[in-house]
């Protein structure tokens, strides 16, 4: 048996018709799938952002955890001003003692001879907190007032 | 005087006959053409050498030919007729394949699939011209242009037509330089041809692990089938991508896939007896073989064409020809038809993913027959 007959006599045209599309059906799946799989995975590794997103958006939280999330927000505060506050005193002195305005890798420099602990990271911080203020020429200069203020906080 | 003539009665020169210097010719053409032309070196020369074993004529009883059951290389052919070396070589494949091209984007994973339907047209083609439907599969899987996919399914449903289908599939594996280019400028335009892709972004190492154990899950759950070819190229990858697992990848790249290789392609080679082979059948399927292949890489192109129409951002359609699973070759072939074109258009990283989308697409398509068929 030959041509069109054969075919038919086989069910061929069903075959290779079902085949086909079950071929683009797994790769179109397939497909999909990984498009969407890096999206996946960023969700995954933000997930604690997503969450407490959601908690407060829905107001899951209950009070207990309401007071330890608060809690521990004040804690993490409180230790990071007093970190602040001792860099910015190991700083002043420094500054005091280098004259301004100053340059900042000269500034980690000496921080770091003198065994300041992290130099990169306190200086990072004391930026963030405007005690060390660009002076617009390439240098920099210690915010007095800023630190005075520090200072005064419990 | 008489032993003597007993003696050459039973020699390679007096049992041969003109077949044999056919077959011997194609054997020294094949290793010719893997040393002298570098096409496909690592199956052409094994499998050339094969057929120069295979054609030395040999008297039956002594346990020397391939078909004899007590024979060494009837041993080592036991690999190919109970489908073992292909699963093998398809997890040194996978160890040796970085997905991140497909990944980063997956859309061209489509280019694959359309190329699968070559396999299909001429599963069809082959029925008409009297083929049952058993043979018919294994001539069509030609089209898939993957030599160890081709085999499996052979080995699964025709046992006796794996040498024309093995030495027809990997013949248009070797010659995908040879026939894709015209067929690719003859479907495409000039200005098709001069687009350029987009860089992919950037795919995470975690992306890398999860996809071998998707891909793995979702192609075998859907064609079961596919599993022993698929469920070995994703577990070579996987021991690629785990780092932790070098070692084994590196064992599955190098030694594994080497080894079987060689024994795969010698015992192919010398499976091709010119009484076995210089059939009518053969003939047959050489032709539909070739018809196949130039489907599948038509197939892929106008499928990309196609895509266009819907894409903003449209693709270089010659990125449809890599859908054949020649890897690497079909995708070298869309690098080099491009650079024709434009000497500083790099499509190669690009056509790398429909490469290895049509490495899944055709095992997939050879479970699909296999269950139709036996199921």
């Amino acid at each position: 048996m030959t041509g069109i007959e054969a075919i038919l006599h086989h069910n061929g045209f069903g075959m290779a018709a079902v085949g086909v599309t079950i071929v683009f059906t797994a790769l179109v799946t397939l497909s999909l799938i990984i498009s969407q799989l890096h999206k996946l995975l960023l969700v995954w590794e933000e997930r604690e952002t997503y969450i407490n997103k959601a908690r407060r958006m829905f107001s899951l939280l209950g009070p207990k955890e309401v007071r330890r999330a608060k809690n521990g927000e004040k804690q993490a505060k409180a230790k990071y001003i007093a970190s602040i506050k001792e860099s910015s005193r190991q700083f002043n002195i420094l500054i005091q003692a280098m004259g301004e305005p100053f340059s900042l890798p000269e500034l980690i420099r000496i921080a770091e001879s003198l065994g300041i602990e992290s130099p990169y990271a306190a200086v990072a911080h004391l930026i963030e907190g405007d005690l060390i203020i660009p002076d617009q020429k390439g240098f920099y200069l210690w915010n007095h007032e800023a630190y005075n203020s520090l200072s005064k906080r419990s | 005087m008489e032993m003597f003539l007993d003696f050459f009665s039973n020699t390679g020169f007096a049992l041969a006959d003109y077949r044999n210097l056919i077959m011997l010719g194609i054997g020294m053409l094949f290793i010719y053409l893997g040393i002298a032309k570098d096409y496909e070196p690592l199956l052409l020369v094994p499998i050339g050498f094969g057929i120069l074993l295979g054609n030395i004529p040999v008297f039956k009883g002594l346990g020397l030919s391939i078909y004899e059951s007590n024979s060494v290389l009837h041993y080592l052919y036991y690999g190919v007729t109970q489908g073992i070396y292909p699963p093998l070589i398809f997890m040194g494949i996978g160890a040796m394949t970085d997905f991140s091209t497909l990944l980063a984007r997956p859309v061209l994973m489509l280019l694959g699939a359309a190329a699968q339907t070559g396999i299909f047209l001429t599963f069809l083609g082959a029925l008409a011209l009297g083929f049952a439907p058993n043979e018919a599969a294994s001539i069509g899987i030609i089209g898939g242009a993957d030599g160890p996919t081709a085999i499996f399914l052979t080995a699964k449903l025709a046992k006796e037509l794996i040498g024309p289908i093995a030495v027809a599939a990997y013949s248009y594996m070797a010659l995908v330089p040879v026939i894709q280019p015209p067929i690719m400028r003859l479907l495409t335009t000039r200005k098709e041809r001069l687009i350029r892709m987009e860089e992919p972004r950037q795919v995470s190492k975690r992306e890398k692990l999860i996809f071998p154990i998707i891909a793995v899950l979702l192609c075998c759950y859907t064609a079961p089938a596919a599993l022993p070819l698929l469920g070995l190229l994703f577990l070579g990858n996987l021991l690629k991508e785990a780092v932790v697992t070098e070692r084994l990848a590196q064992a599955a790249r190098t030694s594994v896939i080497d080894t079987v290789t060689i024994l795969l392609g010698m015992t192919v080679g010398a499976s091709t007896q010119a009484n076995v082979f210089l059939t009518s059948k053969s003939i047959g399927i050489f032709v539909l073989g070739a018809l196949s292949f130039c489907i599948a890489t038509a197939a892929g192109l106008l499928f990309a064409k196609i895509m266009n129409l819907f894409l903003k951002q449209k693709i270089n359609p010659l990125l449809g020809a890599a859908g054949v699973s020649a890897v690497p070759d079909s995708a070298r072939v869309v690098q080099m038809v491009g650079r024709a074109e434009d000497d500083t258009n790099f499509l190669l990283m690009h056509a790398m993913a429909p490469n290895v989308s049509g490495v899944i697409g055709s095992a997939v398509g050879a479970g699909i027959l296999w269950s139709f068929i036996v199921g």
